[in-house]
């Protein structure tokens, strides 16, 4: 089933463009930030008592702060110290940061794949004749939850409405009294906890092992290509599909033909349509 | 002897006194392997460096490279005069089919399509078990044979991979010759200049990359004959995160560069043995610090007083076309039209201007003008109409090509890249004219006196001046100018003045953008002036001025 | 009897090489709407820019006494300077309702208040809460952009170009709308190269000319 699969990439692909808008860099660490989070429930999982089966979701609230907290480290070192060079150097420093998260998890925990505990128990629940696995049922819930929740904000509140503005027009931003720097690192925050979280609920299902970061990171980036740079819709849209082809190709042949596949199609698109599948070409006026 | 040289004998001497007298067998693997990666960054440069693109394919072409030695030697017992141009052929062909649909994206899209490529070539190394041996890959790779004769493990390999890193040098030092070394800058830090130089960007890209693929395969086959074992673990994005710390830390530019940052990072994990695993993560932090303290890795922080670029006669680019006329040519726009999104921002403009004449084109802000700047010289296309250039059709010419015709341009801001001297410029735009006297040229524009400071460094009239002399030097049959007079004080928008009349004496044909009548209507012949993508009036400066239309448009109704 | 609101001494802005306003001196004040003429180019944008801060400058910048050419662009947005810029910059993506309401930085109370305010000072506004800003005609934009700007209260009020784009009668309207503004004490610079807008409501008139500025004539 494809569903939960998408609803934890959608997470990751909204992270991304979170960032993206407010830098219109490419924060290249996005990929690890995922697995960041899966560890951090690992982490977490030492202190509780082994005995209760408590759920892995309360460890929710301890992932998000921890990456978000990761996620402003990574803007206050890689993004802002370099914000007036080429995108180019940003591609640089965050490639650095993946590489200090990934090598520190590798060092700390070993190179295996880990799982963390069940979202909320195991087993399945029937649901209008169709059973369903509980994890996949929570993952899509949390997922939604938090995707409604970022969609309120931006849409409702004072906060929201500057962090459009910052990534409509950050100079025009800054001129009607929004602090840019302030929400560019809410932006790196949110960002890296919304992979965080994504990684929490990837970690018991899909396991997660510190060398996951590039391909997670490529998919989201495929996403927000499907979806139109920058737009955080079709980067969710973009990113649903993404599970649905691997999900789909992989039940009727392998795990790395869906994922070979899904390559070649980017390689493909990019050659048709070179300014993405929905978004807009834009010309460039000297 | 200049300080840096001295430094590159002294250290390179050392070196090689290390390996042969010091250097332990373990030591001297270590080197063989530094020899390696030198190969291998000296490619990158190419790409990222020169060209200034974010490839994530090096590490995909030092893969190739390696596989193909890899199955070729331990399935076929091939030898290595076998195995390496085939390594290098393969890398050089796969970059040759990605380069289609991926050298033309903009620097996101252009980093995602080439780690696609990574991630997909490693997915097939590691799922096309009957030919790459699976996620165990192949073992039984020979050692370097030569006809027969095999090099044994130790100093003779460690000879024979620096004795193809320098060759790699030298290629390396071939193709970034100064004249192409300035050419790349102008893509890399003035993009939209470029063109305008006569400098054909796609071509100069598709030559980097091809060169760090070749480069990378070269690599790659080397690595395979020293480990005798091909994995996925040469495909692996560890490799690419490797090249490009070595690339950024050492330099992105230079030889030196390349060759620091392969020696440090390959001895690294041995002086942070302290950290264990965790080295790694130094590595990270030295990565991080070294963008952000030190951009242009330690072979920048080595440039003892940056020597002065020294007179060279090379060419940018190989192709030439045929010189214009001495003389003019007359330029004609015919029924021009351009929309962006819902703004005409050209709506049927006619326009034509013989050699000789200098026609100024007024109007208020967003009436079309640079718009019809940029279509007349090719950086933008038209929706509709034609433009010609002494008779032949240019409309669809690419913007380098119509710079070599024989139209060439100004900007708004001048577009000279801070590093390069005012003789470099004047260098590059001649390229295609060999005959062509550089010293004269600047003689004639009064900036022989500045001829070998950085652009950067010398004040904003004389930048305009040296971007109207760059226009020239390519012996132009037209000349557009976009503002020229912004922001120059009023001797300096006199000088400006007088050097137009001297070309228009001397018979080009000058379209000349600028808003200030004033500088305007002494120096031009007739007159346009645009509102809203039309041509409203067309005449003598003093018809134009005194049309009721232009009054209303450009200074608004109730003044003058 | 009005109050020195806005003084600017000898400033001086470059952009790399070049220099775009040299050692530029004047003084606005509230109650008055100034006016600074010149043509494109002649450092009108850069000397706005640099009062709210987005473009660094040499040289003092006084708001009601206190020198504040060390603040950063927020805070000068926070102590009572507004600009609209060139171009007007709305948030193409937003609605009408929230280009007003992200430029209210005194807080939600504050807010509501002055949104009334700037829907009845520009009815057109009013009639169309939420459509998004780039389906608007230029002339409403530029009243969106004026009204964004005074969701801030400021007391010192920056227009480059007000009137570009905009039909003479919407203009005139605008126009009022400025003078209305300084009855309530704020006061107003407009820099405009379309004399013919600024003329009539300015109570002074200053001329910039390749970035320095004309002796009052």
């Amino acid at each position: 089933m494809p569903f939960p699969l998408g609803a934890a990439y959608a997470l990751v692909a909204l992270g991304f463009v979170l960032v993206l808008n407010a830098t219109t860099a490419v924060n290249f660490a996005h990929g690890e930030s995922v697995v960041a989070g899966g560890f951090t429930a690992v982490a977490l999982t030492f202190f509780l008592p082994p005995d209760l089966r408590i759920p892995g979701l309360i460890l929710l609230p301890g992932v998000v702060v921890v990456t978000a907290v990761l996620g402003l480290a990574i803007g206050a070192l890689a993004y802002l110290p370099i914000r007036n060079r080429p995108p180019v150097s940003v591609f640089v420093t965050t490639i650095a940061v993946g590489m200090i998260v990934a090598n520190g998890l590798n060092a700390t925990f070993g190179a295996a794949p880990r799982t963390a505990p069940p979202l909320i128990g195991v087993g399945t629940i029937d649901l209008i004749g169709v059973s369903i696995s509980r994890q996949s049922l929570v993952i899509i819930a949390t997922a939604c939850v938090l995707i409604g929740g970022l969609a309120i904000v931006l849409q409702r509140t004072q906060l929201g409405r500057q962090f459009r503005a910052c990534s409509q027009d950050p100079e025009m931003a800054r001129a009607i009294g929004i602090r840019l720097t302030r929400i560019t690192l809410l932006s790196f925050a949110l960002g890296t906890a919304f992979a965080g979280a994504a990684g929490l609920l990837l970690a018991h299902q899909f396991f997660i092992s510190p060398a996951d970061g590039a391909p997670l990171i490529l998919k989201a980036y495929i996403a927000v290509v499907i979806g139109g740079w920058g737009s955080l819709r079709g980067a969710a849209l973009g990113a649903l599909l993404i599970a649905v082809f691997e999900v789909g190709v992989a039940a009727i042949s392998s795990q790395p033909l869906a994922e070979g596949l899904l390559y070649v199609i980017v390689l493909v698109v990019l050659f048709l349509r070179p300014q993405g599948l929905l978004g807009e070409p834009q010309q460039v006026r000297a | 002897m200049n300080p840096r040289n001295s430094l590159m004998i002294f250290g390179g001497g050392g070196l090689a006194i290390y390996a042969l007298f010091f250097a332990s067998s373990y030591d001297q693997r270590l080197l063989t392997l530094s020899g390696i990666y030198v190969v291998l960054v000296l490619g990158y440069q190419f790409i990222f460096g020169h060209a200034g693109a974010l490839s994530l394919a090096q590490g995909a072409f030092f893969g190739l490279g390696a596989y193909t030695s890899g199955i070729l030697g331990s399935q076929y017992g091939a030898e290595f005069l076998v195995t390496f141009p085939l390594s290098v052929a393969a890398a050089v062909t796969i970059a040759v089919l990605v380069s289609i649909p991926v050298l033309r994206l903009q620097s996101h899209y252009f980093a995602l399509a080439t780690l696609a490529l990574s991630q997909l070539l490693l997915l097939i190394a590691i799922n096309w078990e009957p030919v790459t041996g699976g996620a165990n890959g192949l073992s039984g790779v020979p050692p370097v044979r030569i006809l027969g004769w095999q090099l044994a493990r130790g100093l003779p390999l460690l000879s024979f991979v620096w004795i193809i890193a320098g060759l790699a040098m030298l290629v390396s030092y071939w193709q970034i010759n100064t004249a192409r070394k300035a050419a790349f800058t102008v893509m890399r830090e003035t993009p939209l200049a470029t063109a305008a130089f006569g400098i054909d960007r796609s071509m100069l890209r598709f030559r980097a990359f091809l060169l760090s693929a070749a480069f990378g395969g070269a690599a790659g086959a080397l690595f395979v004959h020293t480990n005798r074992v091909v994995s996925p673990e040469t495909l692996s994005f560890g490799v690419m995160i490797t090249c490009l710390t070595m690339t950024v830390v050492g330099g992105r530019f230079g030889i030196p560069g390349a060759v620091i940052g392969a020696l440090l990072l390959t001895h690294l994990p041995e002086w942070f043995r302290g950290l264990q695993e965790y080295y790694l993560v130094a590595v990270g932090v030295l990565l991080l610090a070294t963008v952000v303290f030190a951009p242009n890795g330690i072979e920048g922080l080595l440039r003892f007083g940056k020597s002065s670029p020294k007179p060279s006669a090379g060419t940018a680019t190989d192709e030439k076309s045929e010189p214009a006329d001495i003389g003019g040519s007359e330029l004609i726009a015919t029924h021009l039209s351009k929309r962006y999104g819902g703004v005409r921002a050209l709506d049927d403009v006619n326009l034509r201007i013989q050699p000789g004449e200098i026609v100024g084109v007024i109007g208020p802000n967003g009436a079309g003008k640079t718009t019809l700047a940029n279509i007349l010289t090719g950086s933008a296309t038209s929706d509709a109409g034609t433009v010609t250039l002494a008779g032949h059709d240019i409309t669809h010419a690419p913007e380098y090509q119509i710079a070599q015709l024989g139209l060439t341009r100004t900007f708004q801001t001048p577009q000279l890249p801070a590093d390069l001297s005012v003789r470099d410029i004047i260098r590059i735009a001649q390229a295609d004219r060999p005959a062509a006297n550089t010293d004269a040229v600047l003689r004639n524009f009064n900036l022989l006196a500045v001829a070998d400071m950085p652009c950067g460094t010398i004040a904003h009239g004389i930048r305009r001046r040296v971007e109207v002399c760059r226009a020239v030097a390519a012996e132009p049959g037209a000349l557009v100018l976009d503002e020229p007079g912004a922001g120059l004080s009023p001797e300096e928008q006199g000088e400006i003045s007088a050097l137009c009349r001297t070309l228009a004496e001397n018979g080009l044909a000058i379209l000349l953008i600028d808003h200030n009548v004033a500088f305007l209507k002494p120096l031009v012949t007739r007159m346009v002036c645009m509102e809203s993508g039309r041509i409203i009036a067309d005449g003598t400066p003093e018809d134009v001025l005194a049309d009721p239309r232009v009054q209303d448009a450009y200074f608004g109704v109730t003044t003058l | 009897m009005s109050q020195p609101s806005l003084h600017v001494e000898s400033l001086t802005v470059s952009h790399g090489a070049v220099t775009a306003l040299r050692d530029v001196t004047f003084t606005a004040r509230s109650g008055e709407i100034t006016a600074l003429i010149g043509t494109n180019g002649a450092g009108k944008s850069s000397l706005l820019r640099a009062i709210i801060g987005l473009a660094s400058s040499k040289g003092d910048i006084f708001f009601q006494g206190d020198n504040i050419n060390h603040l950063a662009t927020e805070d000068r947005i926070r102590a009572g300077l507004a600009l609209v810029p060139e171009g007007r910059r709305v948030f193409p993506g937003m609605t009408v309702e929230e280009n007003l309401l992200v430029g209210g930085i005194r807080g939600r109370a504050e807010r509501r208040l002055s949104i009334d305010e700037v829907y009845a000072l520009f009815p057109p506004l009013a009639d169309r809460p939420s459509d998004r800003a780039w389906q608007l005609s230029g002339g409403q934009q530029q009243m969106l952009a004026i009204g964004r700007a005074l969701m801030a209260r400021p007391r010192i009020f920056l227009l480059d170009e007000p009137s570009l784009g905009l039909s003479p009668r919407i203009a005139r309207d605008v126009a009022e709308s400025l003078k209305a503004l300084t009855e309530k004490g704020a006061a107003v610079v407009i820099a405009e190269q379309n004399s013919g807008f600024v003329q009539p409501i300015a109570d002074r008139t200053l001329t910039l000319s390749n970035g320095q500025m004309a002796l009052p004539d």
